[in-house]
């Protein structure tokens, strides 16, 4: 049998960055993660060979499934969702920017010069927000699987982003956030022995080709996000939609104290998939547009997916400091 | 040492058993006599009868595809030292005057690999044997490069895709984890690499627009870089994870990178303004004195490929004894 820990670092021979994902029912979570795998397919295929990645054995079997749904047109459905539980992956680029990974891309692509990632989709937590809406605690599972995560993607789903009243202000997502807010606050206080720790906070507006126009509206913001090139801007941007919404995060990623585990500053991320206006009576289909001359892909922003890689590749470089 | 041929289901597999099965007779018993080639009975057989019927100007039959369980053959190349040896030394056994590739092939939609996608669990031999290759022979098939999406062709080749991008990963998988086994040991090994090749079977089935929007011509270039760049566009878009997992294999610390890719065609006959009904026939050349009546095929492409893994076979022997002589040290340190 293969052992079902293809990566040195799964056995924990090397310091591996354990990613958590979190997120409400029907945020995009499983869709995300097969964008990612998508995206990571598109540039380690591409002529320039520029970047480079691996899967586990033990993800393939899942995120393929998900992949072939996407590339077919279709939204993963329950039992694809059901599967994907962890991807593990290892990446190597040889672009500049990308912190350890690029300072040492002379060596062209090889272990040594890659990192691996284990993203963990947080599905008790999701089994939490269902069932309890009212706990102000966090569930014992829930905690053990977040708290040796080096980084916390947040998925804010776009379309539940909603103005407070007339004067311009968003509504807070209210239970969602303060779940978010107690994960923090209860990893932060089990790792307050931790020295030098920090904890990635990232946060993905997902599904943001529907935000309500009306929200931007108030917050007088463009339609489109910033190109994530523009790092100021398009930060700037993803913090005016989230502070407001997610206030009680927010507060939480800011009061990190000076001791134990810290909050670094988060980063921000758009996702979103094109579709079709489905037929009376049929499942949505997602939109495939030209990817080159001649192949197909789901109409995503594959740049900012490959930012989010980015970002992971520094994150596995703090972690190995 | 293994190598593996994997193909889908109708992916031309038996064809380009039996066109292959042609090339290496007449490659095989030219005048240099420094390749042979050898097949288990029961594979000759059927790789013959393929040959025969093509030779009538017949693909091979639903039938005898079915009778394909396991098929394998063995290809040996003249060491470049023995063949300058005299010859009545060179024929003596204790030379071991060939270095050989033992080839079987794998329908990849078959019970057993769809088990071990599923479970991880290599329990079976033909697993165990097909993740031991060194070399692994890919077959795409180029009747199912459509560009409409909801074609049952284009769903095929998606998954098509998605299965062997896995095997590959198994393969990788499979060769570091013995890797690791040996370097824990106390053993040095020299890093796992995997000899990858790719055959686009059916070439002459291709869509012209495909090739056309991919800015390509119908004619496969000589240069092998420039062979490289063909192929990489068209499995660029048609199987993106295999292409993604092979170059992939060098930062999971298997290097993947000595592709090699074939063209696999052979030529049928059309009717002008007409549409073939039932299955087409096979053109044949004409008879000439170095032989003639044979299928109209890309001869020269399975000389290539015969060719490419001269080099191969002669390094991996080494390879293989080396790892031999690691596994006995292994057995002696925990003995």
């Amino acid at each position: 049998m293969l052992r079902r820990e293809g990566y040195p670092e799964l056995r924990g021979r090397e310091p591996m960055p354990r990613v958590v994902i979190v997120g409400d029912q029907n945020s995009g979570k499983t869709t995300f993660l097969g964008l990612l795998y998508a995206a990571q397919v598109k540039f380690g295929s591409d002529k320039a060979d520029g970047f480079r990645f691996h899967a586990a054995f033990e993800s393939l079997d899942e995120i393929s499934g998900v992949f072939q749904r996407l590339m077919s047109g279709s939204f993963p459905d329950a039992a694809t969702k059901e599967g994907v539980r962890e991807i593990a992956f290892r990446l190597s680029h040889r672009r500049t920017g990308l912190g350890i990974l690029s300072h040492r891309r002379s060596r062209g692509s090889s272990p040594e010069s890659s990192a691996s990632f284990q993203l963990i989709l947080l599905k008790s937590f999701e089994d939490e927000m269902a069932r309890s809406r009212e706990r102000g605690s966090v569930d014992q599972r829930t905690l053990s699987s977040a708290l040796t995560g080096d980084a916390i993607v947040i998925m804010v789903d776009a379309t539940s982003l909603a103005a407070a009243d007339e004067e311009g202000e968003l509504a807070p997502l209210g239970k969602y956030d303060e779940a978010v807010a107690s994960l923090l606050m209860a990893v932060q206080r089990s790792r307050d022995q931790a020295q030098d720790k920090f904890l990635h906070p990232i946060f993905v507006l997902s599904k943001f080709d529907r935000v309500d126009p009306e929200v931007l509206r108030r917050v007088d913001l463009d339609a489109d996000p910033p190109d994530v090139s523009k790092k100021g801007p398009h930060a700037e941007y993803a913090k005016r939609l989230v502070d407001p919404s997610m206030p009680k995060t927010m507060a939480a990623i800011r009061s990190g104290g000076r001791r134990g585990l810290q909050f670094a500053t988060p980063s921000y991320f758009f996702s979103w998939v094109r579709t079709d206006e489905p037929a009376p009576g049929r499942d949505e289909r997602l939109r495939l547009r030209r990817r080159g001359a001649v192949g197909w892909e789901p109409d995503y922003p594959s740049d900012e997916y490959l930012a989010f890689l980015e970002c992971l590749a520094g994150i596995a470089a703090d972690t190995r400091a | 040492m293994p190598c593996a041929l994997l193909g889908d289901r109708a992916s031309g597999k038996t064809t380009f058993l039996g066109l292959l099965y042609s090339a290496q007779v007449k490659y095989g018993t030219g005048v240099q006599d420094d390749f042979r080639f050898h097949a288990p009975i029961q594979s000759l057989n059927i790789m013959s009868a393929v040959y025969e019927g093509m030779k009538d100007g017949r693909f091979p039959s639903a039938t005898l595809k079915e009778e394909i369980t396991e098929l394998g053959f063995v290809f040996g190349y003249l060491r470049k030292v023995v063949g300058k040896l005299p010859y009545y030394i060179r024929q003596q056994n204790w030379v071991h005057p060939f270095s050989t590739l033992r080839f079987s092939a794998y329908d990849v939609s078959g019970e057993d690999i769809e088990e071990f996608i599923e479970t991880g669990i290599a329990s079976r031999p033909l697993i165990q044997q097909l993740l031991k290759s060194v070399v692994v022979c890919v077959l795409v098939d180029c009747s199912k490069m459509t560009t409409e999406i909801d074609t049952p062709a284009y769903k095929k080749m998606l998954r098509y895709d998605s299965t062997v991008a896995k095997l590959l990963v198994s393969f990788q998988t499979y060769k570091k984890q013995e890797y690791d086994r040996l370097k824990d040991s106390g053993v040095r090994a020299d890093s796992p690499k995997i000899y990858p090749v790719f055959v686009l079977s059916k070439f002459d089935t291709l869509r012209d627009d495909v090739l056309a929007r991919l800015g390509l011509h119908r004619g496969f270039p000589d240069n092998n870089r420039a062979r490289k760049e063909y192929a990489e566009a068209l499995l660029r878009v048609f199987v993106p994870q295999t292409l993604s997992q092979i170059r992939g294999g060098k930062v999971a610390g298997v290097s993947m990178d000595k592709s090699a890719y074939f063209l696999s065609w052979v030529r049928t006959e059309t009717h002008e303004g007409m549409d073939p009904v039932g299955q087409s026939k096979i053109v044949r050349t004409g008879f000439a004195p170095e032989g003639g009546g044979e299928p109209d095929f890309s001869y020269d492409e399975y000389v290539n490929f015969i060719e490419h893994f001269r080099d191969i076979a002669h390094k991996i022997p080494d390879e293989i004894l080396e790892a031999e002589r690691f596994q006995a040290q292994v057995m002696a340190r925990s003995a």
